[in-house]
């Protein structure tokens, strides 16, 4: 069948790495093994794909690398059968994937404004798809102050760290880590929930863009903060996570109303999603 | 396009032809239980047209309960092969109007679903008109009619022993063009007519729309589905309901990536994979199956997706009626949104 979107295609686990103390999050590098798939497979962040291991399964996960990287990357946290599956892989296996699915971030929207990024979590893996897009020299001139809070439970959650190390003495970012509760590790400094420091940090609303991702309880109290600085409904982005089955609007699991979150979203702005149920 | 009568021996002879070219479905009484249901049939003598419908739908000859996405062996996987032709026999207007929802839903709104499309492609149908209507039926209430055509080839009517046979499109007409021109009286044509004057007025779908529009949050949901134990017969047996499940099966390295159906009144079928679960409470996945009949696949693809067929009220183990579901919204949703 021609273009069949079910179809996955054959890609390589080039690096396994292993992200937090609790050894639950990997981040998967891949490639394609037709090289000239890569080409082909043109995304934006903020879009996911499906990860399929043939006899086991396949799950959606946000793309977490830009498309300017040569390697497609997923971080993944072992949860279920799958999941166990994809930990146990070493590099060199062949799986299967297929996408990119659904909206991204509104990048278009995003150009010449400020752009505040609230992350909690594992969920930050297509935010920090968009930051290393952003930071591309070419194109950071293009966007005004960034600004990012991003948080977990312990230093040890915190994905990506090498990178958002960097990030932290960039001037082209000003990122602020936080966790729930400090450790013995001086790394980082700031004690407090995401909402809480996004408070503290109040970056200002005009001319600016949000973009939210994390569990629904971050989300919840993130909302209420972010109004107060006076972003409105329209310019606050979520992106949300459905359970979901086929990735294209067919399979009916992840609607919210009459939306669906695979092909309308998963990026919804605030205003849109105020007219849905809160079905996420 | 020209109508012609069909003689039973015509229609048999006929059944005979297109079962030598490749499967013709059609009623068939299911052995010593009370049905009738779509099997493969070889010869017209199978069939039985005798109950207004058949236990289920024909919705699975397009979108089968258990469908085959991928065959694997040894790590190399590889897709089934094209179906075969098929033609449907007997299908009621209402069932080949849902499979009409079907190919909007499954070959447009992005994505085409090649699965299906590949049977649709290769599928001929030839309905049945009703002449008498179930108790259960209400195609009229909810835009249909007993002699209906949409997703039809050929719409046959039982005149008395012999059938008018009205083609829909080209394929249609193709199928019947040997066939002798007919006497169409005013009575054979008042047949349609008649089925229809015994069924139920037409609902206001569209004011219904406007009430589930605002209606969300309204506690009308809070007594609607307490007779309901979640079993999702009536997603199962709605000629429209299209949700599925992706599964792997594997034994000793070989095997398949299946779908089947799934239904939205199933708790795990929203439940993320972190235990979350945004329709936890069976009132929120009663109110979305309801929504979704009458609100939001109007808001997809521009229909509602009941087609008044009642299968779900002849089969609901609590006696849930979707009539008078339709008729408590519509008496206690108020019209007018209210803004939060």
């Amino acid at each position: 069948m021609p273009g069949n979107p079910y179809l996955p295609l054959d890609v390589r686990v080039e690096k396994v790495t292993v992200e937090n103390d609790a050894k639950d999050l990997k981040t998967f590098d891949l490639s394609f093994v037709d090289a000239s798939a890569r080409t082909a497979f043109e995304f934006i962040p903020g879009q996911f794909g499906f990860l399929s291991i043939i006899g086991t399964g396949e799950a959606p996960f946000g793309i977490a690398s830009a498309p300017s990287e040569e390697f497609i990357k997923y971080t993944v946290k072992r949860v279920g059968g799958f999941t166990t599956a994809l930990h146990e892989l070493e590099p060199g296996t062949v799986i299967g994937m297929r996408g990119p699915w659904g909206n991204s971030y509104p990048l278009d929207l995003m150009q010449g404004k400020d752009v505040v990024i609230v992350s909690g979590g594992f969920s930050f893996t297509t935010l920090r798809s968009t930051i290393v897009h952003l930071l591309d020299p070419k194109r950071r001139p293009q966007f005004g102050k960034i600004t990012c809070v991003y948080g977990a439970r312990s230093a040890g959650e915190l994905l990506y760290k090498d990178e958002i190390k960097a990030w932290e003495s960039s001037s082209d970012i000003d990122l602020h880590l936080c966790v729930d509760k400090l450790g013995s590790d001086p790394w980082p400094r700031t004690e407090g929930l995401v909402p809480n420091v996004l408070k503290q940090v109040a970056p200002s609303s005009k001319n600016a863009i949000a973009l939210v991702c994390g569990p629904p309880i971050m989300i919840r109290f993130t909302h209420p903060v972010l109004e107060a600085l006076g972003f409105r409904p329209d310019d606050v982005f979520l992106s949300l996570e459905n359970r979901m089955k086929c990735g294209i609007g067919k399979c009916g699991h992840c609607n919210l109303g009459s939306k669906y979150v695979c092909k309308d979203g998963p990026v919804f702005s605030y205003s849109q999603l105020r007219g849905l149920p809160a079905e996420y | 396009m020209t109508q012609r009568v069909i003689t039973a021996d015509g229609l048999a002879k006929l059944v005979t032809e297109w079962a030598k070219k490749g499967a013709v479905y059609a009623p068939v009484k299911a052995g010593s239980k009370d049905w009738t249901e779509f099997r493969r049939v070889t010869s017209l003598k199978e069939t039985d047209f005798s109950r207004v419908n058949t236990k289920q739908s024909a919705k699975g000859l397009l979108f089968p309960q258990r469908e085959v996405m991928l065959r694997f062996k040894d790590g190399k996987s590889e897709e089934p092969a094209a179906p075969e032709e098929q033609v449907i026999l007997g299908i009621r207007p209402c069932d080949a109007a849902a499979i009409a929802f079907q190919a909007k839903f499954f070959t447009g709104q992005g994505q085409t679903d090649p699965y299906f499309k590949a049977r649709l492609d290769r599928t001929t149908f030839i309905g049945f008109a009703c002449n008498t209507p179930a108790e259960t039926c209400f195609c009229t209430a909810v835009g249909g009619s007993p002699s209906g055509t949409r997703g039809l080839d050929l719409l046959l009517t039982d005149i008395g022993g012999k059938y008018l046979a009205e083609p829909v499109t080209d394929k249609g007409a193709a199928l019947i063009a040997d066939m002798p021109d007919p006497a169409i009286g005013d009575l054979e044509r008042k047949l349609a007519e008649k089925c229809a004057e015994q069924m139920p007025q037409a609902i206001d779908t569209a004011a219904l729309k406007r009430r589930l529009d605002s209606g969300f949050e309204h506690p009308v949901w809070d007594e609607l589905n307490l007779a309901c134990v979640n079993c999702g017969a009536c997603t199962f047996l709605c000629p429209t309901c299209h949700c599925f499940d992706v599964t792997d099966e594997e034994r000793k390295g070989r095997g398949a990536r299946i779908r089947v159906w799934d239904s939205c009144q199933f708790c795990i079928y929203s439940q993320h994979a972190s235990g979350h679960n945004p329709r936890q409470t069976a009132r929120s996945r009663y109110r979305n199956r309801v929504m979704d009949k009458f609100k939001y696949t109007v808001d997809m693809v521009g229909e509602l997706s009941c087609v008044g067929c009642g299968r779900c009220i002849i089969e609901c183990p609590a006696g849930i009626d979707v009539r008078e579901t339709v008729e408590v919204l519509t008496r206690q949703l108020p019209e007018a949104a209210e803004k939060k």
